[in-house]
């Protein structure tokens, strides 16, 4: 089975608001799939629906071929997920939070709550309580408490928010390590490109309740792409020259960088006319700006908070 | 079965996690040693040790009650005297106050174990909502439906709990202040159809019982507004203004024949035993009961539609 996930035609309307228009997409096994769009834009009620949280107006969404509508316990089975803030029981101690939600899943054992203890890093705060956790922390325990089960599919709304750029780091290895090493597909949410462009090997971007379009995220463009080079060099006037004269290029410069648009395949001759002409090169930057334009152009700049 | 039995361990593990809980058996500890140090040093505990010629003593008190009575219109203290002849007659010497007579004084106390059970029927569901924990206990393969009756049953599990330690605290207070003089005395007093001989210890089962009904419907109400309204303040709030103003607006439409379908007409059962008689002439015991399961199961009813079918949105 190659298909985690697959959402068909799922609507939701609260009163006579249609809230979700329509979402028809799959998510592959083993891939970590990125749900972006501002706020207000359905992410959290999708979420919410993929969970079991809220019901489906019509549609239906299947989780490993079934369908969370009409049989909620087996499909539900499958998932780990994070919806929102990771809440916990603050009067109790982090041990106890776990074993309360093992305890709802038959076959859980004190050593798997252990282990993934061990996994997010939480040794020495297990037996304090919750309530003393810093928002990092219970972070963790919010993936710890997902992952108990042994899941095939990881849900995280938001998972990114409020933490400080090292926690963002180390979920993001995280994600990555689960889904590379043990197949495990991953539903991101969020309202920050930036944030989940770096996690994701696909992203679908919604919109007012409707997808507008699912994108690829390459780590490497392919040759013919167009990509952008920022230069830092010492001699920006001759460099612009050079570039202009020899190898047709068009360049303007951009807060003292030399910027270029030019196909990948030709970055190396580029740079090596740079040396031949003995131009001093500080940083060569590939800027993958694609996505990020694309965002922009279909949700608005002034839309993103 | 087994999973609902994980439930319920998940549900007690959450109230003794919090001191409120504890705070409950600490009050009611509280009130029962006051209660003891007071008749202790005002009552008349001692005064009622009957000696060897006790049945003098006995008819010296009745002449006493005959004598207020004849001054005072209004007051009447014919069981009190019927009780003593009883015992006169039938040459059964009165037990002394003692730690069975303090227990079932104090049965009362078990309307605090009502509030308790109130304050923690509204909280249960409506907690879980503040906490934002409803949303990971319900993305589990469990349906909603067991997860509602487990914290149900967790209620009254917590409430069963709160009167076996009122029993057994009633019993060790009332033993170390008054001592004990017999594992299950009888109790000599008015009963439906006249004097009765009862056991003390089945006197005491029969109050708390006729308590426990009063907390099961007000807690099921408590436990509906809750799961309903996701408040617990408003539940706890209405629960016990009903619970406290409930017979008063009964006295006032208990002319009106439609009232006895009124849940307060039948939350005391206790007017159907004993010297009692209910508050409207053509109810029943059987009608009572029936009235009370058809609220219950309303109540439930309720409840259960509310927390199945409703979405769990954003706080």
């Amino acid at each position: 089975m190659t298909t985690s996930m697959e959402l068909q035609d799922v609507h939701k309307s609260i009163g006579n608001k249609q809230i979700i228009k329509g979402l028809n997409f799959t998510i592959k096994k083993g891939e970590v799939f990125g749900f972006l769009g501002p706020n207000g834009a359905g992410k959290t009620t999708t979420i919410r629906m993929m969970v079991g949280l809220m019901n489906i107006t019509s549609g239906d969404i299947k989780i490993n071929g079934i369908s969370i509508k009409n049989n909620f316990k087996e499909a539900i089975r499958h998932v780990g997920a994070i919806v929102e803030n990771p809440e916990m029981y603050p009067f109790m101690t982090g041990w106890k939070n776990l074993k309360h939600y093992a305890r709802m899943i038959p076959g859980i054992t004190d050593e798997r709550i252990k282990e993934v203890i061990r996994l997010v890093g939480l040794e020495k705060a297990v037996n304090e309580k919750v309530g003393k956790y810093s928002l990092g922390m219970r972070q963790r325990m919010g993936i710890a408490q997902a992952l108990l089960h042994n899941p095939s599919i990881l849900i995280l709304d938001e998972p990114t928010n409020g933490l400080d750029p090292s926690g963002i780091r180390e979920i993001r290895s995280y994600i990555r390590n689960m889904a590379e090493k043990e197949q495990v597909s991953v539903i991101v949410s969020s309202h920050l490109l930036s944030e989940i462009e770096l996690m994701c090997d696909r992203i679908g971007i919604i919109k007012n309740g409707e997808l507008i379009t699912v994108e690829e995220v390459q780590d490497t463009s392919t040759e013919n792409d167009d990509v952008t080079v920022k230069l830092d060099l010492d001699d920006n006037e001759k460099a612009m020259t050079i570039l202009q004269d020899q190898l047709e290029l068009e360049t303007k410069i951009v807060q003292e960088r030399v910027v270029a648009n030019l196909p990948k395949s030709s970055v190396p001759q580029l740079v090596r006319k740079l040396v031949e002409e003995d131009i001093a090169i500080y940083e060569v930057a590939v800027e993958r700006s694609r996505l990020e334009d694309k965002f922009f152009e279909l949700i608005g700049e002034n839309t993103i908070a | 079965m087994l999973n609902f039995i994980s439930l319920l361990k998940n549900e007690q593990m959450k109230l003794y996690s919090r001191f409120g809980t504890w705070s409950m058996f600490i009050i009611l500890a509280g009130i029962l040693l006051v209660a003891a140090l007071i008749v202790f040093v005002f009552g008349d505990a001692n005064e009622e040790t009957y000696s060897e010629n006790w049945k003098e003593q006995l008819t010296q008190e009745n002449e006493e009650f005959l004598e207020v009575s004849e001054e005072q219109e209004y007051v009447g203290f014919d069981s009190e005297i019927a009780i003593n002849e009883y015992h006169i007659e039938n040459d059964i010497k009165p037990h002394p106050y003692d730690a069975w007579q303090f227990t079932l004084a104090n049965a009362e106390v078990s309307m605090i174990i009502s509030l308790f059970t109130i304050i923690v029927a509204a909280g249960i569901i409506s907690n879980e909502y503040r906490w934002g924990t409803i949303k990971l206990l319900l993305i589990r393969p469990i349906s909603r439906t067991k997860i509602l009756f487990s914290k149900f049953v967790s209620v009254l599990i917590l409430s069963v709990s709160m009167l076996i330690f009122l029993f057994i605290i009633s019993l060790v207070i009332g033993a170390i202040f008054f001592g004990i003089n017999s594992w299950n005395p009888d109790l000599v007093q008015m009963g439906a159809g006249g004097i009765e001989e009862v056991s003390i210890f089945t006197e005491i089962l029969t109050q708390y019982g006729l308590n426990m009904v009063n907390l099961i419907m007000m807690a099921t109400f408590a436990f509906m507004i809750s799961t309903l309204f996701r408040s617990s303040a408003m539940a706890i709030g209405l629960a016990i203004f009903l619970m406290f103003t409930g017979t008063t607006i009964i006295n006032f439409v208990a002319e009106y024949d439609w009232a006895k379908y009124i849940l307060f007409a039948n939350t005391n059962l206790g007017q159907y035993f004993g010297n009692g008689s209910p508050i409207i002439d053509s109810m029943t015991l059987g009608f009572s009961i029936t009235v009370l399961v058809i609220y219950f199961v309303l109540f439930l009813l309720v409840s259960w539609l509310s927390f199945t079918k409703r979405d769990i949105a954003g706080n």
